[in-house]
């Protein structure tokens, strides 16, 4: 992939509000259920538009649900939350089977998905989340559908076996991955249970941030480049002293106030 | 309890990559209500209906309804925890298509062959089999009537199908698809041991420091297995998994050492470990010299497929035809010091299984050219791994065989026993665990894990194979037959001592008009056995009746004339045994729905019409050559059934099941806790059918290596099994060690007491120099066995290894995983993995549609080139599941000669875009 590739993957992230640094594992509880009931959250077809420019920049044409060969996508119908006649998918029903050539996204006639786009594994189309509260392989049964039937899977999910302690059996546990996850709803669609344990939600919903000012050291991602060869070439000035009233350094109020315990 | 599990879990989990959960406090008031909805409900203990393992399980019913299961927290197998599979044994009983009542072809308002199923009365059903089962036996006698069996029988059904069959038909023509399954395992055993079924137990997981598989995908096939060897891989960081496989499979996930062989190099690579242990002197000689000899047989044995070319298409003539001469290759001229280009014509292909004894100079002289350069040049499996890198890893695996410091456990499956030579490459895992003398012992041995729920407790030990009797006895040994003469009270020479036709042998005759009755039970053959173009429609074509008892429509139902709604698990009293020996039996449960019978029942109405004059007269019984036995006939015994008090006018019902000794086993019984019985109660008696049989059939193996527990003990509630031989209430954990098997005397240590094969003629590795049999009582044999080429291979016009299987989700042919919704959302359809250079070769990429063809047969698949099977270049996976597209069309109908079990890893095909 060149240059303009990566630069293109790199914008479908940010225009999906999918934080660069990526975090490892995302769970889902049992409180977001009720928030995301409350953001109505559309499933939309590969290379979209972030929602706003999305439904700005959509006609309703209808074009990509005609090129979807799974029947995927549908047009939202009245009284759905989501903007009338736009398309996109329920992934329970049926998600999104990454289709190599994206015809959703090159029938597209204004750019409100990318028609440039040229890997379908770049997609965003959301995040899923695992309930490890109601899992099956969390709770120790063998399961892992997610895991097999991810397109992405050992990349998207991967499966993290740890001891059961409750027996002498081990604990087979799946962990999504956002930086690989396209959002298409293969897992969701494919869990056994009787109300799926893993869902795919807006990312937002559900992603923390660290903060730029720690990296986690033993993450790849964390890792420098290469190590410096040598100190920089001069040698870096002492910061320079915050303003100040003349006569208040700082300290000086919390040492003279009152008197010591 | 929850919270608290949860919470310690969280604990222990990777907590940088995984969120903590939160949850909402479950309101009381919910809570509340739910326990008020599950206080009617009743638990009671029963077992899985899935793999081997043999996981236990609570069941609920209410209403007369089963509303939920869970993992049994008591059973020592699972611990309360179960597989995708078993999490929905509750709902595989409630599929919307269940059998209900009687299917007959008719037309005209009678039976016709080329008509359509119509409802009828179960009267209608039986009186329909029975004129045609009287047709083909006044035809054929009793070679031309045939039973599919099963795996997955209660130990009852089994023991009611195989007495019926041998003692009241006189037939031998019952066999199980246990026989697709582990008869290589079965036959290596007897032939090793002299005794069927492993020493070890699966406590040995927890044991062991070195976990070698060969051929066993136990990630997608024992699941909750695999869930012990990697928490054991997790908790002891010393302990090595290695992956003996050939393609990169979920197993490899684990494992610290993966090894993609080629098909049939497992034979090699054994060879070069022995050979290894020699070389390093790695070999434990007191043990081997104190109970073991050397051993081996012909190899001109061909590859069990038909002898002739009548029925072949064009296409498979020319691997026919090496069934009767095949010309070496220079691999398996090597490994069988000959010529290559040498033609061997394949004489022993009636005596494939004898044997005999050779010394350990010509052991060694066998295992001569088995060198690690020659092991890797036949075994290695990924044309993309450089071969210093696969050398590397069998001296690895060499490594871990000899350091005497670990605990060595090897397992096996279907890559084994699933294999033209799986009886010898059984033996050869044998051969290295005995070399080392770690078997048997804690924590180290050689597992055949078995693939079927009670494939152990009832096709083996049962005998429900076209050469077996109960408890390890054999139809061709008139010692034997005299023994069960005498338990089921039969005049002598009731029983017919020639080999009945195995499952191939029956699909086969109904190709060429010799079985023309057959009765298909708890399996689904037309689906499951190779080569199904041809079974499929000599079932249609040929003038044959077939009937299918089941629970669900299946493609062996739609290839019958007659299909006969059957009870599932938990709607019939049964028992299972897994493969680590443990017997579990559950009680009735629920009733079956509409008018499914139990099999017991179906059987045994069928036997009420049956008189003996009827079937103990004088019987053909074509090839059939026994100095004790006039020349093709079973001789009448009705006089000698009169001299002992039957009359000829009594019905096999009262002669073989319904004795007076039977009839005193009473129910109801309070061992049922107030449970149903709808065997009884459809035969409308006052007998526990299912207690008095297994009483009747443990009598065969208590006292004799064999010993199952009494009927009442498997239901007590602090019991969740028991492994035999069971001996004044005692479990056995290891078999022929002095201490814990209690047959095995002080000061003996080892013991390897099994009756079979056990006095053997004297030879070298060319053949039998001394004919005159040598006793070798409490031995185990080490086997030479060598290199043998698979009969069909890639070449130009199919250039791809096929190989098919299992995957977790589903269940051999899906007729029960495939009505749970859930379960066919998981895992909709088969799809063929290929690595993707050859696909994109091919013109084909993921998800595009592709044509598999054989020499058989042709199919269309979708492509994956990635996910839970991951292909080395040349080789092609697909599961057989999949009714839509039956990968079975494509499959060579080879068998190993002596086990007579099928090849359903290796065969060519090729593939082109769709």
């Amino acid at each position: 992939m060149g240059q303009g590739g990566e630069r293109r993957k790199f914008l479908a992230h940010a225009v999906q509000g999918v934080a660069a640094a990526a975090c490892g594992g995302v769970a889902w509880n049992a409180l977001l259920v009720q928030q995301v009931h409350a953001v109505p959250f559309a499933l939309r077809p590969p290379g979209a538009l972030a929602e706003r420019d999305f439904a700005a920049a959509c006609v309703k044409c209808g074009a990509c649900v005609v090129a979807c060969p799974y029947g995927t996508l549908r047009l939202a119908p009245a009284a759905t939350g989501i903007p009338l006649g736009t398309p996109h998918f329920v992934a329970r029903e049926e998600p999104c089977r990454l289709c190599p050539d994206i015809p959703c996204a090159k029938a597209c006639p204004t750019g409100a998905l990318d028609r440039e786009m040229k890997d379908i594994n770049a997609s965003r189309m959301g995040l899923a989340v695992i309930d490890a509260e109601n899992c099956l392989s969390w709770n120790g049964l063998r399961c892992e559908v997610c895991y097999r039937v991810c397109p992405l899977s050992g990349k998207a999910i991967t499966i993290d076996p740890h001891p059961r302690k409750l027996s002498k059996h081990a604990v087979f546990v799946p962990v999504v991955h956002s930086e690989a996850c396209t959002g298409c709803g293969l897992c969701e669609r494919a869990c056994p249970t009787a109300v799926a344990s893993v869902r795919i939600v807006q990312p937002s919903l559900v992603q923390g941030h660290v903060g730029e000012h720690f990296r986690m050291s033993w993450k790849p991602e964390a890792a420098p480049v290469e190590a410096s060869p040598e100190p920089p070439p001069s040698a870096p000035k002492p910061a320079p002293a915050p303003p100040g009233k003349p006569g208040n350094a700082p300290g000086l109020d919390y040492f003279n106030s009152g008197s010591p315990p | 309890m929850t919270s608290l599990t949860r919470r310690a879990f969280l604990k222990s989990s990777v907590a940088a990559s995984a969120a903590a959960t939160v949850g909402l406090p479950v309101s009381k008031a919910v809570l509340a209500q739910a326990k008020t909805a599950e206080a009617g409900w009743a638990w009671d203990k029963a077992v899985c209906r899935f793999c081997g393992t043999g996981c236990g399980i609570q069941v609920a019913t209410a209403g007369g309804k089963i509303v939920a299961t869970k993992g049994d927290p008591a059973a020592p197998v699972n611990r309360g925890l179960n597989c995708i599979k078993g999490y929905f044994n509750g709902k595989i009983l409630y599929g919307a298509d269940r059998l209900t009542q009687p299917l007959m072809r008719m037309k005209d308002g009678k039976f016709d062959k080329k008509g359509p199923f119509v409802p009828v009365s179960w009267q209608a059903a039986f009186d329909e089999m029975e004129r045609q089962f009287r047709k083909a036996y006044a035809e054929k006698g009793p070679a031309g009537v045939a039973i599919i069996g099963s795996g997955q029988y209660t130990i009852q059904e089994g023991y009611v199908a195989a007495k019926l069959m041998k003692a009241g038909f006189r037939s031998n023509n019952i066999d199980p698809n246990a026989r697709h399954c582990m008869a290589s395992a079965v036959a290596a055993f007897l032939q090793v041991f002299g005794i069927d079924e492993p020493a070890n137990v699966y406590d040995d997981i927890e044991l062991a420091d070195s976990v070698v598989l060969w051929g066993a995908n136990m990630a997608e096939a024992h699941p909750i297995l695999w869930s012990r060897i990697t928490d054991r891989r997790l908790a002891a960081k010393s302990t090595k998994v290695v992956n003996i496989t050939t393609y990169r499979n979920m197993s490899s996930d684990l494992a610290d050492l993966e090894i993609v062989i080629a098909p049939s190099g497992d034979l090699a690579v054994q060879n070069y470990l022995a050979r290894e242990l020699l070389a390093r002197n790695a070999v434990n000689w007191d043990f081997v010299k104190k109970h073991c000899i050397f051993a081996t047989g012909p190899t001109d044995i061909g590859y069990g497929m038909r002898p002739t070319s009548k029925f072949a298409y064009d296409a498979e003539k020319d691997i026919q035809a090496k069934e009767l001469e095949n010309t070496l290759d220079e691999a398996e001229a090597i490994g069988q010091r000959r010529k290559a280009g040498e033609k061997v014509a394949q004489k022993s292909r009636a005596s494939a299984g004898a044997h005999w004894q050779i010394t350990l100079e010509e052991f060694k002289r066998g295992l001569e050219p088995y060198t690690l350069d020659y092991a890797a040049k036949v075994a290695k499996g990924d044309p993309d791994e450089p071969m210093e890198a696969f050398k590397a890893k069998l001296v690895a695996l060499a490594d871990l065989y000899a350091d005497m410091k670990r605990n060595t456990m090897s397992f096996w499956t279907m890559g084994f026993n699933q294999h033209q030579r799986g009886v010898w490459v059984n033996e050869q895992n044998y051969m290295i665990h005995l070399l080392l003398g770690k078997h048997g012992t804690p924590g180290n041995g050689a597992f055949s894990l078995t693939g079927q729920p009670s494939a152990c407790g009832t096709a083996r030990e049962v005998g429900t194979f076209a050469h077996r009797l109960p408890a390890d006895m054999v139809v061709n040994n008139p010692k034997h037959r005299e023994i069960t003469e005498k338990g089921w009270k039969l005049p002598p020479k009731t029983l017919n001592p020639k080999p009945g036709s195995d499952i191939m042998g029956i699909l086969r005759d109904l190709e060429d008009g010799g079985v023309k009755f057959l009765w298909v039970q708890v399996t689904n053959p037309f689906q499951s056995s190779p080569n199904a173009n041809h079974w499929l429609k000599a079932a249609r074509e040929m003038d044959n009746f077939i009937v299918v008892a089941d629970c669900y429509p299946t493609l062996s139902g739609k290839v019958a004339d007659l299909v006969l709604p059957a009870a599932m698990i938990y709607e019939k009293w049964g028992a299972y045994g897994n493969a680590e020996r443990r017997t579990q039996m559950w009680r009735q449960q629920v009733e079956a729905p509409g008018e499914a019978k139990t099999d017991v029942w179906m059987m045994l109405e069928f036997a009420k019409r049956f008189r003996l004059a009827d079937v103990w007269g004088e019987k053909p019984l074509p090839g059939l050559k026994d100095p004790a036995f006039p020349e093709g006939r079973l001789p009448d015994v009705l006089a000698a059934a009169k001299a002992m008090g039957y009359s000829p006018e009594q019905n096999l019902y009262e002669v073989l099941f319904a004795t007076p000794e039977n009839r005193k086993v009473a129910w109801p019984d309070p061992v049922a806790k107030g449970h149903g019985n709808a065997t009884v109660k459809a035969l409308g008696e006052s007998w526990f059918v299912e207690k008095a049989l297994f009483e009747e059939y443990a009598q065969f193996g208590r006292g004799h290596h064999h010993d199952l527990a009494p009927f009442d003990l498997y239901f007590r509630d602090d019991v969740r099994g028991l492994r035999w031989p069971v001996v004044d209430g005692k479990e056995t954990k290891y078999r022929f060690v002095e201490g814990q098997d209690p047959y095995v005397k002080a000061g003996e240590g080892f013991n390897f007491y099994g009756g079979a094969f056990k006095a053997i003629p004297t030879g070298t590795l060319d053949g039998v120099t001394d004919p005159k049999p040598v006793p070798l009582p409490g031995k185990a044999k080490i086997f030479f066995r060598p290199y043998a080429a698979p009969v069909e291979q890639p070449d130009k016009d199919y250039d791809l290894w096929l190989c098919t299987g299992r995957i977790l989700e589903h269940w051999h042919t899906g007729s029960m995983t495939r009505r749970v919704p859930e379960l066919n959302r998981a895992a909709p359809s088969a799809v063929l993995y290929m690595h993707p250079k050859d696909a994109e070769k091919r013109g084909l990429k993921r998800n595009d549609t592709a044509w598999i063809e054989s020499r058989r047969g042709k199919i269309r698949m979708v492509v994956d080139t990635k996910g839970r099977n991951q292909m080395p270049r040349g080789s092609v996976f697909a599961a057989f599941f999949d009714e839509s597209l039956l990968v079975n069309k494509l499959v060579l109908d080879a068998v190993d000669p002596i086990s007579r079990e099928t090849d359903f890893k290796k065969c060519a095909v090729r593939v082109t875009k769709a």
